[in-house]
């Protein structure tokens, strides 16, 4: 049988294995912490703004797993916040197991604490790729999901230092840049002033630190927004954010709070002393990342140059999703890009041409129009993301956001694609 | 070509070094001139956070300190053993495979400072002794101590392959060593035993002309047998050593070879076991010229098979790299 095997495994990694599954390969996900989800762990937002629509196309497409899997775990629905609506908040708490279950039942082999380290190639195709251990895992293709966070190093050349994030860096080692391994020089986005990459967005609070109240709010609506005290109001921050979605004036002049299961703060980082002088947080403490009054992994550091079918330029056998394959924001963008890569290892191990989505459909869009900014100066610089900043802009423009899944599905219909991943291919 | 090989003091208190000043990290890219993370060789620690941290200077590296000769005893015409006190935390820090120090008389100026590797270290008295074999100048110079020696240290790339030996485990393992390779054998041989493994040695006397480790291997609970490991003029491995080893491995499922001499010897067993094609676990002592111990002054260079050049006294280099083997 057909081996594929994908380097990562959060988000985009998990839908590359489900999709080169459904597609017929032998596949094997080699993770280097012990959870699934990365970042996903620590996440929680879906289906606000464009997202819906782009949630809606992903399960028509023939990959629901993932989707429904966040829907059956989301303490709260339709949730609407500054600037965003109809909101879905899945219970970071929850989802990681639901998610191993499913790939586990699924045949997909789970290889955890295990840290791909470099690659043997064979021409053109990479042969295999070494973990730290120094075994070499050999297959037919391979999925880099790797992300573009951290390690250390980058986290203090370009940000505050190493936060204690979930990836854990200092105790599983760093993310490897598997294509850079394999000879190709990783793009890295910029933020505003001309710097290189970007802190992630968000951190989260132990609920059991703030005022009852507040947890009361939070669990029966999923958000509340707190007024900043006037002089620590910082519109500088928004700049250095992942998440140009959330870089809004009201994001400087409040605190926005989210229920995830922890209580997901919106923005980068938040000075502890600052944050406990707003009513209600007077003993809130950070539980992601440990060090969030400081700062936060740095990201956008190592990005692949890829067609739009997602294979990564001058390797053969060598596909890429998530932020390794574009300056993209969130959980959707890399279930979106990891459903196409996985379906199209399949392709690849055949020799049939690859899958690219058409732009009539936004998760087609999106990679379409990531990969063109590319060429644009300003396009280092801005992210991707169906929930907010240019890209929904451009769905908006474009007409192709909407809540109607019955939009959707005649969409999805009307150019055939409906169900394409779900196509045994090997 | 950017490389990432293994630092023996990476996330040690003498981390980042005058390595990572002069932007020759062995292992951070960031501190080899670069500006991205490309950390293939993660121990633990992050370099270039430390060293920021350490507001962009490196720590305070190792000082020579004067040890008083707690014991010396001639063991033939031209091996000294030379039993120094060093203090518990010295003692300590060197009670470990491929642990070595710096010692030369104190009159001497300090390009006399000769490496040694450390045959035991005792934590509890604070000193460590180490085998000596006189043949030149800096050798011939140690002689003259009376009462003390300046010692510098602790340095533990004395031995290549040291994570196999200290991944080992309930398993057999066997050591091949000859004159005064046997002295850094020991400190092998123990971390071997202590891990539930039965230990083999295969003891050749050569030039010192005497086994002075075998009754320490004994008391270790080692099995010893004597067999010439080289062959006096052509410094092969004798044939049916080599077919001894074989079948050692073979019949006997040793799972670990360490080689402690001349490179000849790790030559000789590295090609056997190359040869094989068997999944054994190969180490070696570090016979590399060692002069300042620090990958300043380059006189341990080797240059790897496959391109590119690697200070060995720093370096832990895989011997099958080398010398063949896994």
């Amino acid at each position: 049988m057909a081996k594929v095997v994908v380097v990562g495994g959060g988000w985009a990694g998990c839908a590359a294995a489900l999709t080169a599954r459904k597609a017929g390969a032998e596949v094997a996900v080699l993770e280097k912490t012990d959870l699934l989800l990365g970042l996903g762990n620590v996440g929680g937002i879906m289906r606000n703004n464009g997202r819906f629509t782009a949630a809606e196309e992903i399960k028509l497409l023939g990959a629901p797993e993932l989707i429904e899997i966040t829907d059956q775990a989301s303490r709260h629905k339709n949730v609407d916040f500054p600037g965003h609506r109809h909101a879905s908040l899945y219970d970071v708490n929850l989802v990681e197991p639901m998610v191993r279950r499913k790939l586990e039942s699924m045949g997909v082999v789970l290889k955890f604490e295990t840290r791909a380290v470099d690659v043997k190639m064979d021409g053109p195709r990479i042969k295999g790729v070494l973990t730290a251990d120094e075994e070499w895992v050999e297959a037919d293709a391979f999925i880099e999901t790797t992300g573009s966070t951290g390690p250390m190093g980058n986290c203090l050349r370009y940000g505050n230092g190493c936060s204690m994030c979930i990836l854990r860096c200092p105790t599983y080692g760093p993310r490897v840049s598997i294509s850079r391994r394999a000879g190709v020089e990783d793009l890295l986005g910029q933020r505003g002033d001309d710097s290189y990459g970007a802190m992630s967005g968000s951190c989260k609070l132990s609920k059991g630190s703030l005022a009852p109240e507040i947890v009361e709010r939070l669990e029966k609506d999923g958000v509340v927004v707190l007024p900043v005290p006037g002089e620590d109001v910082n519109f500088e921050k928004l700049g250095y954010k992942v998440c140009q979605q959330y870089a809004l004036r009201e994001f400087a002049e409040n605190v926005v709070l989210l229920d995830t299961g922890y209580v997901k703060l919106m923005t980068s980082y938040y000075p502890l002393e600052k944050l406990r002088k707003i009513k209600g947080l007077e003993n809130a403490r950070y539980a992601d990342p440990y060090s969030g009054g400081k700062g936060n992994s740095i990201r956008y550091l190592s990005m692949a140059p890829r067609d739009n079918g997602l294979k990564v330029e001058g390797i053969e056998n060598l596909l890429c999703a998530g932020e390794k394959s574009g300056l993209f924001v969130g959980h959707t963008e890399a279930i979106a890009t990891g459903s196409l890569a996985g379906h199209n290892s399949a392709r690849l191990l055949l020799g049939m041409p690859l899958l690219n989505l058409p732009r009539a459909l936004a998760v087609g869009d999106i990679i379409a129009y990531a990969n063109e900014m590319l060429g644009v100066p300003e396009g280092l610089k801005n992210r991707y993301t169906f929930s907010g900043g240019k890209y929904f802009e451009r769905m908006l423009e474009q007409g192709l956001y909407t809540t109607d899944r019955q939009a959707i599905g005649e969409r999805v219909e009307k150019i055939g694609l409906r169900g394409i991943f779900e196509v045994r291919l090997l | 070509m950017y490389q990432a090989l293994d630092c023996i003091d990476a996330g040690t208190e003498y981390c980042p070094c005058y390595l990572a000043e002069t932007g020759e990290c062995i292992m951070c890219s960031q501190l080899q001139g670069r500006t991205f993370c490309d950390c293939t060789n993660w121990k633990g620690v992050c370099i270039y956070q430390e060293y920021v941290n350490n507001r962009k200077r490196i720590k305070e590296q190792r000082k020579s300190v004067v040890a008083r000769i707690a014991d010396k005893r001639y063991v033939s015409e031209n091996v000294v053993l030379l039993k120094l006190t060093t203090g518990v935390t010295l003692a300590r820090e060197l009670k470990q495979p491929g642990a070595y120090v710096f010692i030369r008389c104190p009159e001497e100026p300090a390009f006399f400072d000769t490496p040694m590797s450390v045959m035991a270290a005792d934590d509890q008295a604070g000193t460590v002794t180490a085998a000596v074999q006189i043949r030149g100048v800096k050798t011939k110079a140690l002689q003259k101590a009376k009462e003390e020696l300046l010692v510098r240290g602790p340095y533990w790339n004395g031995v290549l392959g040291l994570k196999y030996i200290k991944g080992l485990r309930n398993s057999r393992a066997l050591l091949v060593t000859r004159g005064i390779g046997q002295a850094p054998a020991l400190p092998v041989a123990k971390k071997l035993i202590a891990a539930g493994n039965k230990v083999e040695v295969v003891l050749d006397k050569g030039r010192g002309g005497v086994n002075f480790a075998e009754q320490h291997f004994l008391e270790l609970g080692c099995e010893v047998v004597h067999r010439p490991v080289l062959q006096p003029t052509t410094l092969n491995v004798p044939e049916e050593t080599l077919e001894y080893i074989r079948q050692k491995l073979l019949v006997e499922g040793t799972r670990l070879v360490y080689t402690g001499g001349s490179e000849k010897l790790h030559q000789g067993i590295g090609r056997l076991l190359a040869s094989m094609g068997t999944a054994v676990f190969f180490a070696c002592s570090n016979d590399a010229r060692l002069c300042c111990g620090e990958g300043v002054c380059g006189s341990c260079h080797t240059r790897l098979p496959g391109g590119g050049r690697v200070k060995t006294c720093k370096s832990q280099l895989r011997p099958a790299d080398i010398y063949g083997g896994r």
